[in-house]
C-alpha cells in the first residue's frame, strides 16, 4: 500500500513538475500563432525525455554518479569546461526566467508590480533550498502545480468545435506564417519540453535521494507516466490559446495572456487555480534550476554536493546558488521583460541539448559505470534516433533565429 | 622524435591491476574516507626524470607520487604550468581505493586541497543562521 502512494505520488509530481515557465510561454504563443498544428512536437519532446530522464535516473542509480561528474570524466577538462560554460549559462538564464514568471503570476495576482515581487521570489527560493528538505520540497510544488489541469478543464468549459480542433493537429504551416517561423517555433517547444536542467535535476535528484538499482522501476514509472500526462497539460495550454486567442488574432506576449482563456473558459474559480498553479509550477522550476546550477558547477569541480548535507558541509554549493539567485534578480531589476528572457531560454535549451545527451549516452553503454544494467538494444536504437533529431534541432537553431529574428 | 634504435622492451610484468592515467585516473571524483567528495583529480604527478631531459638507461620508471588540484586546473585548460609551490597535492599513499571514483583512506578535514571550501565554510556559510542545522 505504501509503494502504491509512493508510486501514485511520483506520477502526480512528476506531472506537476513537468510545465515550468518556458512550457507555459511556449505553448501559449504556438497555441495563439499556429493552432494546434505543432503538437506533434510536444509529442516528440516528451518521448525525448523521457528516453533521456531515464538513461540519466539509471547512469545516477546504477554508479551513483550524477550527470555532470560523468561529462567531466568523459570528455576531459576542457571540453568538459567549455560544456560548463554553456550549460550554466543557459541554466542561469533559466533561472532568471522562473523567478520572473514567479513575480509576473504574484504581480497577476496582486496588482503589486512585479518588479517588486523579484526579491521576494527570489529571497523565498533560497529559504527553501536553505531549510526545507528535499522531498518534501518536490512533492508539495509538484503537487500544487498539478492545479494547473485547471487549463484542461477551461478547455473542455470554452466548447470548442472539437472537430476543427482535430483538424489543426495535422502539421501544417498556417497561411499568415511562414515555414522559417514554423520551424523556429517548433525547436522553441522542443527545447521547452526537453530543458537540459531536467536531466541534470533528475540525475543529481537520484543521487539526493539515494537511488539504488531497486528504485530504477518506481523512477521509471514516475516518467513514463507523469511526464506523457504532463506533455497532455502542456498541449491543453496550446489547445486554450488556439480556441481563444487564434481566432482574436491576438499572439501571445505576456503571462496575463497565457492565462487569459482559462478565465473566459472556467472564470473566477478558474483563474484563482491558474494562478496557484503558474506560481507553484515556476516556483518549484525556481528551485530545480538553482539547485541545478549549484549542481553541475560542483560536479565539475568536485565540490561537495547535495541538500542532503548540512549547509556548512556543502559550503562552496550553497554559496555558488546565492550567487546565481542574485545575480537572476540583478538581471530581472534591469526591466528586462521575463517572457522575453524565457522566449530565448527554450531555443538556448535546445541548443546545447547535445552536450548533455551525448555523454550521458556513451555512459549509458560503459559497463564499467553501469554492470549489467547498460542500454539495451531498443533503447540505443531510440537513443540514436534521438540523437540525430537533436543534433538538428541544435543546428538549425540559430540560423533560424537570425533568419526570423528571434521568431517574429 | 629521434627515431628508435630496435624496438622498446617489453613494458615489465607487475601483479596487480592496470590502470589508464588518463582513463581511470584524471577528472575522476574523489572522496575522503567517509565518501564525502574532496575535489576532483586535475592533474598527476609523476616522479622522475623531468621533460626534455636526457634519460640514461636503466633509470627505474616514473612512479606516481600524487594527485594535483587546484590553479593546475586552469594552466592544464589555458596552458602553462603554475610554480611547485602553487601546487595541491593529495599523496598517492593516501588513496584507499579506484574505482569509478578514487575513495581515500584519510579525512578530508585536514588536507589542503579542502581550503576553500573550509574557509568558505567558516567565513560565509556557518554564520548564516540555520548553516549547521542537518536537513534530514
Amino acid at each position: 500500500m505504501k509503494r502504491l502512494l509512493g508510486v501514485a505520488l511520483g506520477i502526480l509530481t512528476a506531472i506537476g513538475g513537468f510545465v515550468d515557465i518556458g512550457d507555459l510561454v511556449t505553448n501559449a504563443v504556438v497555441g495563439s500563432r499556429f493552432g494546434l498544428s505543432l503538437v506533434w512536437v510536444v509529442a516528440v519532446g516528451v518521448v525525448g525525455i523521457c528516453l533521456f530522464a531515464n538513461m540519466s535516473g539509471r547512469v545516477a542509480a546504477a554508479s551513483g554518479r550524477a550527470t555532470f561528474e560523468v561529462i567531466r570524466e568523459r570528455l576531459g577538462a576542457r571540453a568538459g569546461l567549455a560544456n560548463l560554460s554553456a550549460s550554466f549559462l543557459i541554466n542561469l538564464m533559466t533561472v532568471t526566467a522562473e523567478i520572473g514568471g514567479v513575480a509576473l503570476a504574484l504581480q497577476l495576482a496582486s496588482s503589486v508590480n512585479y518588479l517588486l515581487w523579484i526579491p521576494v521570489a527570489a529571497v523565498a527560493v533560497w529559504l527553501v533550498i536553505w531549510r526545507v528538505k528535499f522531498s518534501i520540497m518536490e512533492n508539495v510544488t509538484g503537487l500544487l502545480g498539478l492545479t494547473l489541469i485547471v487549463f484542461a478543464v477551461a478547455l473542455f468549459m470554452l466548447k470548442p468545435d472539437w472537430g476543427s480542433l482535430a483538424g489543426q493537429l495535422v502539421p501544417s504551416v498556417p497561411e499568415q506564417e511562414t515555414a522559417w517561423t514554423y520551424s523556429y517555433y517548433a525547436i522553441a517547444l522542443f527545447g521547452a519540453a526537453m530543458t537540459p536542467y531536467e536531466v541534470f535535476f533528475f540525475s543529481s535528484g537520484a543521487v539526493e535521494e539515494g537511488w539504488n538499482v531497486k528504485d530504477l522501476i518506481q523512477s521509471r514509472i514516475n516518467v513514463l507516466a507523469g511526464f506523457p500526462l504532463g506533455g497532455l497539460l502542456s498541449v491543453a495550454i496550446a489547445g486554450c490559446a488556439a480556441v481563444v486567442l487564434l481566432p482574436a488574432g491576438i499572439a501571445v506576449t505576456s503571462l496575463s495572456q497565457v492565462i487569459l482563456p482559462v478565465a473566459e473558459g472556467a472564470g473566477k474559480l478558474g483563474l484563482a487555480f491558474v494562478l496557484v498553479g503558474v506560481v507553484a509550477a515556476t516556483f518549484g522550476a525556481a528551485l530545480e534550476t538553482t539547485l541545478s546550477s549549484g549542481y553541475t558547477l560542483a560536479q565539475y569541480f568536485g565540490w561537495s554536493w547535495g541538500k542532503f548535507r548540512r549547509p556548512a558541509q556543502a559550503a562552496r554549493f550553497h554559496l555558488a546558488m546565492i550567487v546565481c539567485l542574485l545575480v537572476g534578480s540583478a538581471v530581472l531589476a534591469t526591466g528586462v521583460d521575463p517572457v522575453l528572457v524565457t522566449e530565448y531560454s527554450v531555443v538556448f535549451s535546445a541548443i546545447a541539448l547535445p552536450l548533455t545527451y551525448l555523454p550521458i549516452l556513451i555512459v549509458a553503454n560503459d559497463p564499467q559505470y553501469m554492470g549489467k544494467h547498460v542500454n539495451g538494444r531498443a533503447v540505443n536504437m531510440l537513443g540514436m534516433v534521438y540523437l540525430v533529431i537533436i543534433l538538428v534541432a541544435s543546428v538549425a537553431a540559430i540560423p533560424l533565429m537570425i533568419v526570423t529574428g528571434g521568431g517574429s | 622524435m629521434t627515431p628508435s634504435k630496435g624496438p622498446l622492451a617489453p613494458a615489465p610484468h607487475l601483479a596487480g591491476r592496470t590502470l589508464d592515467a588518463q582513463l581511470h585516473l584524471m577528472d575522476r571524483q574523489v572522496l575522503d574516507h567517509d565518501g564525502v567528495p574532496v575535489t576532483t583529480v586535475d592533474d598527476l604527478e609523476l616522479s622522475g626524470p623531468a621533460v626534455d631531459e636526457e634519460i640514461p638507461p636503466g633509470t627505474p620508471a616514473p612512479v606516481l607520487t600524487a594527485l594535483l588540484t587546484g590553479p593546475v586546473l586552469g594552466t592544464r585548460i589555458f596552458g602553462g604550468r603554475p610554480p611547485s609551490a602553487r601546487l595541491i597535492r593529495i599523496p598517492w599513499k593516501d588513496v584507499a581505493a579506484v574505482d569509478v571514483v578514487l575513495t581515500l583512506g584519510v579525512s578530508g578535514e585536514n588536507l589542503d586541497a579542502g581550503w576553500v571550501e573550509r574557509w568558505i565554510r567558516d567565513k560565509i556559510i556557518a554564520r548564516i543562521p540555520g548553516g549547521r542545522r542537518d536537513p534530514r
